[in-house]
């Protein structure tokens, strides 16, 4: 009686297999993309902070090239949040002009950040490295075209740990409860798959049966009594003919 | 004299120690070819430092009317005997001295040939400068400064919300006619009505501060609660002396539509600033001479991002401090202490 | 028939369980994340609140820096809604002066923010003059609290109220992509059902039935078939054994009654009379002896074709919710065309290649057999799918799902023609059922599975699961049968000619269905699903898991209506009203944008797309056999079927172009109507071309 209920609790474990690993799955970037949400606007905060000073400065006339207290502004935006590594603007060619870094001033920002800059449609864009993201803001002058863009570099550690500690929670989670449809569903699919079970064992006796000329075993209940009835009342009926033709046959000796 | 308002300036490129050398190297500086209207102010600034900026080597012969108009021909001829690669004109007048309007060109008298870049023009279209802001359609572009009306509405309406709007304006200036037209369209939008008074005529014709200061007094009786100072020449000179104080007296907040309104005494206003513009007008330029962009083709605009100016001593006269979101984003004027509130401002 | 519905009562019956277990399953996975959520989500927001916080300060400060009093502060509340605006997780925020006393606040406030703005300890944070922010927990919400503080002088107090439901709020957005789970793992479980174990149970069963119906019917022939080992396979032996001993019984006989009557006398004879008569009778009414040997296991092998095709067509169509957007990421300006067509062009150009692939790969998958067809087709689509994973830029894109298109094109046809060579004219219909349903339950998991992997893993890795998939299906195909069927009627399928399609496209009455009903449901089809609802949701901020939802509710209709629509329209009502109808309601769909530009008013109009074509499309090809006897009396069923089918498919390429062209004239909603439009003009041609009386049934099934 193996084979069928070994076929059925297979597809309830590759089903519920499926639907928890997705469910965890969607669970765990859900939370990954929130908690890096909130950690980007919370650096693109002070990133708006720092925008509306340059802003202000360029519609007094002031060049975007020569903003004296840039770099000052820079290192005290930085302070005011222990997550940000370091603050950097630079122009279209990638070239940083101001930095939180000293050192970090004429050099080039590499090419991912130019890239997501000029491949956002917003003001907004980012990037992920391995170990440090970017939240950046595109600045635009008076009349929309783009100067500069502010790049503000902050650790990935903080999601990562968040996310590390959610994801294992949730992997437990999930183990757990596809343990538990392990343990369950087979008790609970016999229950259904007896039944058809019954069903076939009682088709398989009446069919056992089917050439004892002894009357219809009792009903089964099952779905198929029609059927066996009908193969029976066939088997008797043919049965029946070729007694017949025994019976005339044995008369005539 | 002409010799002396010759102010030729050659922007050399002193490239910095460090050399790093754009791309942009031609064998010679482009030459532009200015003509202002009232000497040197911001817009030039911002015109040169944006060349600066971007590195484009120009040489920019710069000459001022000087509110004279027999010096055009001048000018003109100068334009024809050295043939610069762009012509630069600062408002209306000069841009149409040079460039003719649209329907009537004298190519004996206007310059067809050469690109012409103006800037400062209110309303170009108005003037007949261009026929379509989108697509000039004829060797001229350029920059125009008035915010538009709806976004100076709106200006308003956040510095202070308000369901009624004084307006005084020269019934003789198209241009402020056209404005309060604007207003209205846009009144029907917001919801909130719209009294707008024109200045009394003279027997001439001529737009008269005579009673002004009564009308002022008027618009708060009927209960507006700002008074708006449209783009508007005549205005202009009298705010400072009649509006402004009539205004201050019995609590009227105004707000100005220019630079030069706001420096009358406006509490507030949305104004281009003069920098600015000039960056933009360069940016026009480069467009035709770095980029070989046909006049015809660049589209008449003006800045996306104006400047809200507040005047805070006023404010604090009249007891509305701008909202604090405010103070993000506009720009806080506070005079210095000998300058009294309705004193001359600089001109 | 009483053994298929008895078996899917089982399925149903046991998807029921399995479906318990997994909303069980879920709802602890969501518990425990919930958990965790608020654990590590909640100290992360307090530390943004404190942020803001700090950014609102500085602008308080600068005010009072101008020389305005502190309490005479204008447009706090205003600042206090734009945070909000940007950061729907606060609900709450207040400044007080040193004394607790609110002097400006916004949003819902706390039951008990009064006196715990008035509890000393929180006072004494105004006398705080670092950086330092607190956070309490006030009713529903968390209160994060920071000094205002003027060098040293200490103003008042700020609160950021953080709702306490946000998290609520988080894990809500996910259930609603756990419910697609949950739709998708049924129709999964259904399929599962079928491959593991119906495959053989229904065969076995339908064999059952047969053997019951051939023995009603007097026909006790002895099959000689090697049944499996499993419950079903031993009944079956129980019966064949049974039917075995009949004819041992019956030959006996017989040979004993010919032995009798040769060897009698003639008087004997005349008594052995009624026993041949008897015999006679036998053999009039009973048959006996050996079958002739049927085609082995047809049944069964038929329905093995269920599992490759399913997770192959799966694999093209989970792309189908994130496939634009991707093409937009990738895309290169070419000059002289927009880049609303660039992004529908691999689109056009994958319909294109299927349309106009299908006709000839059809003839060839018969020469090369129909197993090694699919096979080479899947190997084909799997390079396709790796190589859309890693495309550089749009050209290598186009040729990489040139690649998908045409291994599309070889899985679909040879499959076709695997359903083809193993059905008769009874149970053809059946078979193609079965190879429909395949299809449809990869619709309607595909794109919202998709959707979902898109917006967290990302296009490319996204179609690095559609290619492991198709590698899946190469696995499932390579356990086809090896032996191909051969159709006792050997002639080969072809391609239709150019001379009958020229022919069939000036032809009126099939150009009535094929131009004004088939082609525009399916441009309206990929126009809308594959182009617009893709594109469109996105361009509003949605995400592609949302274009999944969508394309998933079309699937779902299709499924349910699909098969009922497919028995009505035999029954009740004409089949040309059905199309009609239809495509009228197609036709209206889109117009709902008018109202609205909404997403929810989009699920509206992917419902009744869904319902017009669902209506339809079953009635569509039947029309055809119906309406075009002429046509087909004259170039062959074949011919007019292909030339139909090709010009429908052409329909599929042309619906995205057109929608494409659209978008640039009138924009994304523009182009909905506009499409839309253009159905409705169609279904309303349609209608008044069918009306007059030689469009009446051939033969009025009812009156």
């Amino acid at each position: 009686m193996g084979t069928i209920r070994v076929r059925f609790i297979i597809v309830a474990l590759v089903v519920s297999f499926f639907a928890v690993g997705m469910a965890a799955f969607l669970n765990y970037f859900k939370y990954k993309s929130t908690i890096s949400g909130i950690v980007k606007s919370r650096v693109l905060v002070i990133g708006r902070n720092i925008e509306n000073s340059v802003q202000a400065s360029l519609s007094v006339g002031m060049q975007f090239m020569e903003l004296g207290t840039m770099n000052q502004l820079l290192q005290r935006e930085k302070a005011s949040d222990r997550l940000i590594r370091g603050i950097d603007v630079f122009d279209q060619t990638g070239q940083v002009l101001y930095s939180t870094e000293r050192t970090r001033v004429g050099e080039k920002v590499v090419n991912a950040w130019t890239e997501a800059a000029a491949r956002s449609k917003s003001t907004e864009w980012g990037t992920e490295a391995a170990d440090e993201y970017v939240a950046g803001i595109s600045l635009k002058n008076n009349f929309d075209l783009t100067v500069g863009y502010l790049a503000m570099r902050y650790s990935a550690e903080e999601v990562d740990r968040a996310a590390k500690v959610a994801g294992r929670e949730i992997l437990l989670a999930s183990i757990f409860s596809f343990l538990g449809i392990a343990l369950v569903a087979p008790l609970a699919l016999i229950v259904v798959i007896r039944r058809f079970e019954r069903d076939l064992r009682a088709l398989e006796a009446a069919a056992s049966h089917l050439e004892d000329r002894t009357e219809p075993a009792l009903p089964t209940g099952s779905a198929f009594d029609g059927a066996i009835g009908n193969l029976r009342s066939s088997l008797r009926d043919a049965n029946g003919a070729l007694d017949d033709l025994r019976a005339k046959l044995d008369s005539v000796s | 004299m002409m010799r002396a308002l010759l102010a030729l300036i050659v922007i050399a490129f002193a490239l910095e120690a460090g050399g790093d050398a754009q791309a942009q190297v031609t064998t010679r500086p482009y030459r532009i070819y200015a003509i202002t209207f009232r000497g040197m102010t911001d817009v030039e600034k911002g015109f040169q430092d944006y060349f600066a900026a971007r590195r484009i080597p120009v040489q920019i012969t710069f000459r001022d009317l000087n509110r004279d108009s027999s010096r055009m021909p001048g000018f003109l001829e100068e334009i024809r005997r050295t043939k610069p690669d762009l012509i630069y004109t600062w408002g209306t007048g000069n841009t149409l001295a040079v460039a003719g309007t649209y329907d009537n060109v004298d190519p004996s008298v206007n310059i067809t040939d050469i690109p012409i870049v103006f800037t400062l023009v209110a309303a170009p279209v108005l003037a007949k400068v261009v026929r379509d802001l989108k697509n000039p359609g004829r060797n001229v572009t350029g920059v125009f400064h008035v915010a538009p009306t709806e976004s100076q509405i709106r200006a308003m309406a956040s510095y202070r919300p308000f369901k009624s709007l004084g307006i005084l304006y020269t019934p003789t200036e198209q241009n402020s006619v056209v404005v309060v037209e604007e207003v209205r369209e846009v009144s029907k939008r917001l919801g909130f009505t719209v009294i707008a008074k024109p200045l009394k005529l003279d027997a001439n014709k001529k737009a008269t501060a005579e009673g002004a200061a009564d009308m002022v007094r008027e618009l708060k009786q009927q209960n507006a609660e700002w008074l708006y100072l449209p783009p508007d020449t005549f205005l202009g000179t009298i705010a400072q002396k009649t509006v402004i104080p009539a205004a201050l007296a019995v609590g009227l907040p105004a707000f100005a539509s220019t630079e030069q309104l706001m420096e009358t005494g406006a509490v507030a206003g949305l104004v281009s600033r003069y920098h600015s513009i000039g960056q933009f007008t360069a940016y026009k330029a480069e467009q035709i001479l770095v980029n070989k962009v046909s006049p015809a083709k660049i589209p008449v605009e003006t800045l996306t991002r104006f400047a809200l100016q507040v005047r805070m001593d006023i404010a604090e006269q009249l007891k509305l401090p701008p909202p604090l979101p405010m103070f993000n984003y506009a720009e806080l004027i506070v005079p210095k202490p000998e300058e009294a509130p309705a004193a001359p401002a600089k001109q | 028939m009483l053994e298929k519905n008895y078996l899917w009562r089982i399925y149903w019956r046991l998807a029921g369980v399995i479906m318990v277990c997994v909303v069980v399953a879920l709802a602890v996975v969501s518990y425990f994340s919930h958990r965790v959520f608020d654990r590590e989500l909640v100290p992360e927001t307090e530390q943004k609140a404190a942020t803001v916080g700090a950014s609102v300060r500085a602008l308080v400060l600068k005010a009072t820096g101008y020389g305005i009093d502190f309490s005479q502060l204008y447009g706090v509340e205003q600042t206090f809604a734009e945070v909000f605006e940007e950061n729907p997780e606060f609900a709450y925020m207040a400044i007080t002066n040193t004394d607790g006393n609110v002097l400006y606040a916004r949003g819902t406030e706390p039951i008990g923010a009064r006196t715990h703005f008035r509890n000393p300890v929180v006072l004494q944070i105004a006398h705080e003059t670092t950086d330092l922010s607190k956070a309490a927990r006030v009713g529903q919400q968390y209160i994060v609290s920071m000094p205002i503080n003027n060098d040293g002088k200490p103003l008042g107090v700020l609160h950021v109220g953080i709702d306490a439901a946000f998290v609520d709020h988080v894990l809500l957005e996910v259930l609603l992509d756990v419910l697609v789970v949950l739709v998708v793992s049924l129709f999964f479980t259904l399929e599962l059902l079928n491959f593991m174990a119906g495959a053989r149970l229904a065969s076995g069963l339908g064999e059952f039935a047969r053997q019951v119906d051939r023995m009603k019917a007097g026909d006790f022939t002895a099959t000689a078939r090697i049944r499996a080992n499993d419950e079903i396979g031993r009944l079956l032996r129980r019966i064949d054994s049974a039917i075995d001993h009949l004819n041992v019984r019956y030959e006996f006989l017989a040979g004993e009654l010919q032995d009798k009557v040769r060897t009698a006398t003639a008087q004997r004879r005349e008594a052995l009379k009624p026993a041949q008569a008897a015999l006679e009778a036998i053999t009039k009414r009973l048959r006996f002896g050996s079958a002739p040997q049927a085609a082995d296991g047809d049944e069964m092998n038929l329905n093995r074709i269920r599992a490759p095709l399913f997770a192959f067509i799966l694999a093209e169509e989970l792309t189908r919710s994130f496939l634009p957007s991707y093409v937009n990421q990738l895309i290169v300006a070419i000059p002289g065309i927009s880049p609303q067509v660039v992004i529908g062009l691999p689109i056009m150009l994958f319909m294109l290649i299927v349309a106009l692939g299908q006709p000839y790969l059809g003839s060839w998958s018969e020469r090369v057999g129909r197993r090694k067809a699919m096979l080479v087709g899947a190997v084909v689509a799997t390079i396709g799918f790796t190589g859309t994973a890693l495309a550089y830029n749009l050209y290598d894109l186009i040729l990489w799902r040139s690649l998908c298109a045409l291994g599309y094109a070889m899985v679909f046809v040879a499959a076709q023609g695997y359903v083809l060579d193993r059905t008769g004219q009874q149970n053809r219909a059946q078979g193609f059922a079965l190879f429909i349903g395949a299809i449809m339950v990869a619709t309607v998991c595909g794109p919202s599975i998709g959707g979902i992997l898109a917006d967290n893993i990302g296009f490319r890795a996204s179609f690095g699961v559609s290619a492991l998939m198709s590698l899946i299906s190469i696995l499932a195909i390579v356990r086809l049968p090896a032996t191909e069927a051969v159709l006792p009627t050997g002639k080969p399928t072809r391609g239709p000619r150019m001379r009958e399609i020229m022919a069939l496209v000036v032809n009126r009455r099939f150009m009535t269905l094929t131009g004004l009903a088939a082609m525009p449901a399916k441009i309206i089809l990929t126009g809308v699903c594959f182009y617009l609802v893709p594109l469109y949701i996105v361009s509003i901020g949605n995400t592609s898991s949302m274009a999944g939802r969508m394309l998933m509710v079309y699937a779902v209709m299709m499924v349910l209506i699909v098969p009922l629509s497919a028995s009505f329209s035999d029954a009740t009502m004409r089949r040309d009203r059905y199309v009609s109808v239809g495509l009228i309601i197609s036709g209206l769909s889109g117009l709902l944008l008018l109202l609205s530009d909404s997403f929810l008013v989009l699920f509206g109009v992917v419902f009744l797309l869904g319902l017009g074509q669902a209506l339809s499309i079953a009635a569509q090809s039947a029309l055809v056999a119906e309406h075009c006897q002429e046509e087909i009396r004259i170039y062959g069923h074949d011919a007019v079927y292909g030339v139909y089918r090709l010009l429908e498919r052409l329909g599929n390429a042309l619906g995205p172009l057109i929608a494409s062209l659209l978008v640039i004239l009138w924009g994304y909603q523009g182009s909905f109507v506009a499409l839309s439009a253009l159905v409705l003009f169609c279904g309303i041609a349609f209608t008044i071309a069918t009306h007059g009386s030689e469009w009446q049934p051939a033969t009025p099934a009812h009156p």
